[in-house]
């Protein structure tokens, strides 16, 4: 019986090619989605779910209340020990402390730049990153290393790694005692060299320091293992001690929080990888590609119907029940579905390379072949065979046979006219909610990116400096570099005003108040010529002179406004006191605000001023006629002046972009998955079409036989796709206001929801559909009427 | 007595009136007869012969089929007695286009609970009966209207049917293979398979042994 369901089916796909290309090219589509979907939903479940006791594993991170609340994903130095000797909470406590592309050199004058961190001894009893012969790594002794196996070969090659030295920075020797296997990428920790926390202290005083608790590194991660079976809120409030204990007088009050290992991921308030929402996301745009699928499934084969009705009829004289002929048609869904779902895996397979790149990712196709997986897709099969061949199947076996053999079934027999209606509408709607979502995506980082962000960013290229720079080597670079004619300008500088890998946030005392200030000022650190080479203007007061001592402050007019203060001339010659005294001075001017941060956050309260011991890059700004030239001059003189370290640049411009790297992958995302929800819906909408047309010959050529012109006749054929697009408009631009507008809250700096926005999403929708039925069309409205009539 | 109807209407409503089908009916088959049921076009021959063969329902009357009460039986139970006792012949054949002569054959099977050997064994010596063996490898459309129709009423008989019944089964036939089919006919009902049939020939009427003439929904000959 089964034998010839699916024969009868397979001869039905022959005989009706261009459905079973409509239906099958979609659903292909809609599965290779949805494989691709799976590894990355998979991939982002899979994060740190391999260690032994993961759900005893927690990071403790740091609610920082001030006058708002700020999420660090650290805590103060001095915490780990406490939390060790303080309390009886855990078994195990390691401190993690990254340190980035820090220069590492070698005997042999090899030199490279890498990601490192510093470990205490127990890192490795909480988190399972096992030596490549089974054992754990001890870092208990200073100037020690282990690297992951990757990074052992491409530290010595094929050479045994054991026992040979680096040094880090130009300053610590290190001996590597071991070699771990390497990390899966599903991991939060990504470094691949693990060094002695003991050994922080020549790199970090602070860091190093067992009882420091005033303030905040976010190179730090402090991991416990707990005992089993506690109460993590008991001892949240338990720990609130601390505050009291070692910060009694800090206006930040600090909350230190467990954080569960399985969290991190997902936590973006303390920059975690992927907010839960984009996985929601993701599989529901799955979800949909697979939904319009179905629905051209399902519009084809109730239009279909039709022509199946006699076979029905036949089968039902010759004794077949309602249900044989369901089942029947469910067979036939499957074996369509199957033979999608392989060609969308093979598709999957195709385009995963081109999905990594897009979205930045790793992913491979192991994770095909294991068991889950085998289950997602018998899962997917059977739903959308169901999904799709339920309704189809139930018109079907409710044809009248007496109707069907007499060939007097009108398609309004059939069924499914009206929910052929409402299912175009819904793709329509589909459709133009994923257009507007990626239009006002790409509207909001066109705005982004290229407001006047209050600083100047072209042609302006950062250089890294090494970490101890020689004052007069530094101005002697500065003077060779600004020699050469393309260049404009250089200034030594702590970071770029906004756009900057080195932020630095801190308390300040305003006036000799007697009370530190509620809120934080952000530190920018450049020499005189910071505030022309970026363009920063002066509303009040002046530049500040070249000194030696830290005494002039230039601040921003936010700073004025976070102090109540009317205008900001009032600042000029008032004291500002930053980070408890470690810089103290009057403040001399005041430039307009500029972006410190990206969109989503608001404008802080800065200063800035010179400070020599804190330069960490230079800005040079050139021309941009002959750039490569001058990166190469200007890498020749640097490495000239620091031969030791390896050379870094990067443009401004770029970093500004990068500021917005999720947006640009939900962008990519948002532009592909579109794109394919357009092709299956114009996949669907030529397949009506082409029955559309096949009904209404006849009729056709009675209009044209009175009269009626070819352009009458198209808008026949037309006017009733615009009439449903024209209530898809309707119901979807509601919607995609709305979740545009949820999603555009997350931008302190949002961009204007335009109407346009929807016309053009709509308007595209209506040009791709009239493209789409015009062929058929046409070719329907300029046919002899005689040979329609005809055929009657 | 094979089957029997009892005052049997069927009508259709039309602005409030009444359009009938069919009216008062009444008809008795014995086993082994060859009925002919004739009339002009509209008349309502083939409405009966869709009633008998309870592939249509009617709104007034009782009918009894091998003294079952067709009348009062749910659909799936009349799909059940239909399946195991009527066999459907037709003007246009009504072969399924995507399958071969064997699998047509073979069709009215499936729906019934046969292993696939006792299917097999079926399906070659109805072939044989009607040496068709040949072509039970073509598809419909490859073979002519006579063909198809001996295919069709090969169908019709693979699952040996008490009642077969014919819907014009000359009609798209020229003369020749008109009279081959309804030797065919004449003896299957020489075997013992009642048979009525729907025709507009008096020749074709010849060969049945009563002939019951519709006008206008009506029953003439009694």
């Amino acid at each position: 019986m089964i034998q010839n369901y699916f024969k009868i089916a397979w001869r039905n796909l022959l005989r009706y090619k261009g459905h079973a290309f409509i239906n099958i090219g979609g659903l292909s589509l809609g599965f290779a989605c949805s494989v691709l979907i799976y590894l990355f939903v998979q991939h982002n479940l899979q994060y740190d779910n391999f260690h032994t006791n993961s759900d005893r594993i927690y990071r403790v991170v740091t609610e920082e209340h001030r006058d708002d609340i700020d999420f660090e994903a650290s805590v103060p130095p001095g915490f780990a020990q406490a939390f060790r000797t303080e309390y009886d909470y855990a078994e195990k406590v390691a401190k993690h402390a990254l340190w980035d592309n820090e220069l590492i050199s070698f005997p042999d004058q090899k030199k490279l730049k890498e990601d490192v961190a510093f470990v205490e001894k127990e890192f490795f009893e909480i988190l399972n990153f096992p030596l490549t012969h089974g054992g754990v790594a001890d870092l208990s002794e200073p100037n020690t290393a282990v690297l992951t196996e990757t990074m052992a070969k491409k530290f010595f090659g094929d050479y045994d790694p054991i026992g040979k030295t680096f040094q880090l920075g130009g300053k610590t020797l290190f001996r590597v005692i071991g070699v771990l296997k390497d990390i899966p990428k599903t991991s939060i920790i990504n470094t691949e060299v693990f060094l002695a926390y003991s050994s922080i202290k020549d790199y970090s005083q602070f860091l190093a320091n067992e009882n420091g608790w005033g303030g905040i590194s976010s190179n730090l991660q402090v991991f416990t293992l707990l005992h089993p079976n506690q109460s993590i809120p008991a001892i949240e409030k338990e720990i609130q001690g601390f505050v009291k204990k070692y910060r009694p007088r800090s206006k930040n009050v600090h909350h230190y929080k467990l954080q569960a290992l399985a969290d991190i991921h997902f936590d973006p308030r303390y920059s975690g990888g992927i907010s839960p929402n984009m996985l929601w996301i993701f599989g529901l745009i799955g979800f949909f590609l697979l939904l319009m699928a179905s629905i051209n499934f399902i519009n084809i084969s109730t239009a279909q119907s039709v022509n199946r009705s006699r076979e029905v009829g036949i089968r039902k004289v010759l004794g077949g029940l309602r249900s044989h002929l369901f089942w029947q048609f469910m067979i036939e869904t499957f074996l369509i579905c199957f033979t999608s779902l392989i060609i969308g895996i093979f598709i999957s397979v195709l385009a995963l390379p081109y999905f990594n790149d897009l979205f930045n990712l790793e992913l491979d196709m192991n994770a095909l072949s294991n068991a889950q997986f085998f289950g997602f897709v018998i899962v997917l099969l059977l739903g959308i065979s169901i999904l799709a061949g339920t309704y189809p199947g139930f018109l079907l076996a409710r044809i009248a046979p007496v109707l069907a053999l007499k060939s007097k079934l009108n398609p309004k027999d059939a069924g499914g006219f009206n929910t052929r209606k409402v299912l175009v509408s819904l793709q329509f709607i589909i459709s133009i909610i994923l257009i507007v979502g990626t239009l006002v995506i790409n509207k909001q980082m066109k705005y982004a990116i290229n407001s006047d962000l209050g600083f100047d960013r072209n042609g302006i290229v950062r250089v890294a400096l090494p970490d101890t720079v020689n004052e007069s080597r530094l101005n002697s670079l500065k003077d060779r570099l600004e020699n050469y004619t393309a260049i404009e300008q250089v200034s030594a500088c702590f970071g770029s005003p906004g756009a900057s890998d080195n932020r630095w946030g801190t308390s300040l005392v305003y006036n000799n108040n007697p009370e530190t200030e509620e809120f934080q000022i952000q530190v920018k650190i450049g020499d005189v010529d910071y505030l022309d080479l970026f363009g920063l203007e002066l509303v009040a007061g002046r530049n500040f002179f070249a000194r030696d001592s830290v005494d002039e402050f230039v601040v921003n007019e936010k700073l004025a406004e976070k102090l109540g203060l009317n205008s900001a001339e009032e600042l000029l010659g008032k004291s500002l006191e930053v980070s408890g005294g470690f810089m103290k001075g009057n403040i001399v001017g005041v430039v307009e605000n500029f972006h410190d941060m990206d969109f989503h956050e608001g404008i802080s309260p800065v200063f800035i001023t010179a400070r020599n011991d804190s330069y960490s890059e230079l800005a040079i700004k050139m021309n941009l006629e002959n750039t490569s030239a001058s990166i190469e001059y200007i890498e020749k003189e640097w490495t000239e002046v620091f031969p030791n370290h390896l050379f870094e640049y990067e443009f401004l411009s770029e970093r500004v972009e990068n500021l917005y790297e999720s947006e640009q992958q939900i962008l990519s995302l948002s532009t592909v998955f579109s794109t394919l929800a357009i092709l299956i819906g114009c996949l669907g909408i030529y397949g009506m079409i082409l029955f559309y047309v096949g009904q209404r010959t006849k009729e056709i050529g009675i209009r044209k036989v009175l009269g009626s012109s070819t352009f009458n006749i198209l808008v026949l054929l037309t006017e009733d796709f615009f009439k449903l697009l024209a209530w898809a408009a309707l119901i979807a631009s509601p919607i995609a206001w709305y979740f545009m507008n949820l999603w555009l809250q997350n931008y302190s700096f949002p961009t204007e929801l335009n109407w346009w926005v929807f016309a053009l999403a709509i308007g595209m929708i209506m040009v791709i559909t009239l493209l789409t039925i015009s062929y058929q069309a046409i070719k329907a409205a300029t046919a002899k009427p005689v040979q329609s009539l005809r055929t009657e | 007595m094979l089957l029997e109807l009892r005052n049997v209407s069927k009508w259709v409503k039309s602005g409030g009136m009444r359009t009938f089908l069919l009216e008062d009916i009444d008809l008795e088959v014995e086993e082994g007869e060859f009925i002919s049921i004739m009339g002009p076009s509209g008349s309502g021959k083939t409405t009966l012969l869709n009633v008998i063969g309870m592939l249509d329902e009617f709104d007034y009357g009782e009918y009894s089929f091998l003294n079952q009460p067709v009348h009062k039986l749910k659909s799936k139970a009349r799909a059940k007695l239909y399946k195991e006792y009527i066999g459907f012949v037709f003007q246009s054949y009504h072969l399924i286009d995507e399958l071969t002569v064997y699998e047509n054959i073979e069709a009215p099977l499936l729906y019934k609970k046969l292993s696939s050997s006792e299917r097999k064994a079926k399906v070659a010596e109805t072939l044989d009966r009607f040496n068709i063996v040949a072509k039970s490898k073509l598809f419909p459309e490859q073979l002519s209207g006579g063909q198809q129709q001996l295919v069709g009423i090969a169908r019709a008989l693979i699952s040996s049917p008490r009642l077969i019944l014919a819907d014009e089964p000359t009609g798209n036939l020229n003369s020749t293979q008109g009279e081959e089919i309804m030797e065919r006919f004449k003896e299957l009902n020489k075997e013992g398979v009642t048979i009525i049939q729907v025709t507009h020939s008096e020749k074709n009427a010849e060969y049945g042994s009563r002939i019951v003439s519709l006008l206008d929904g009506k029953n003439l000959s009694n």
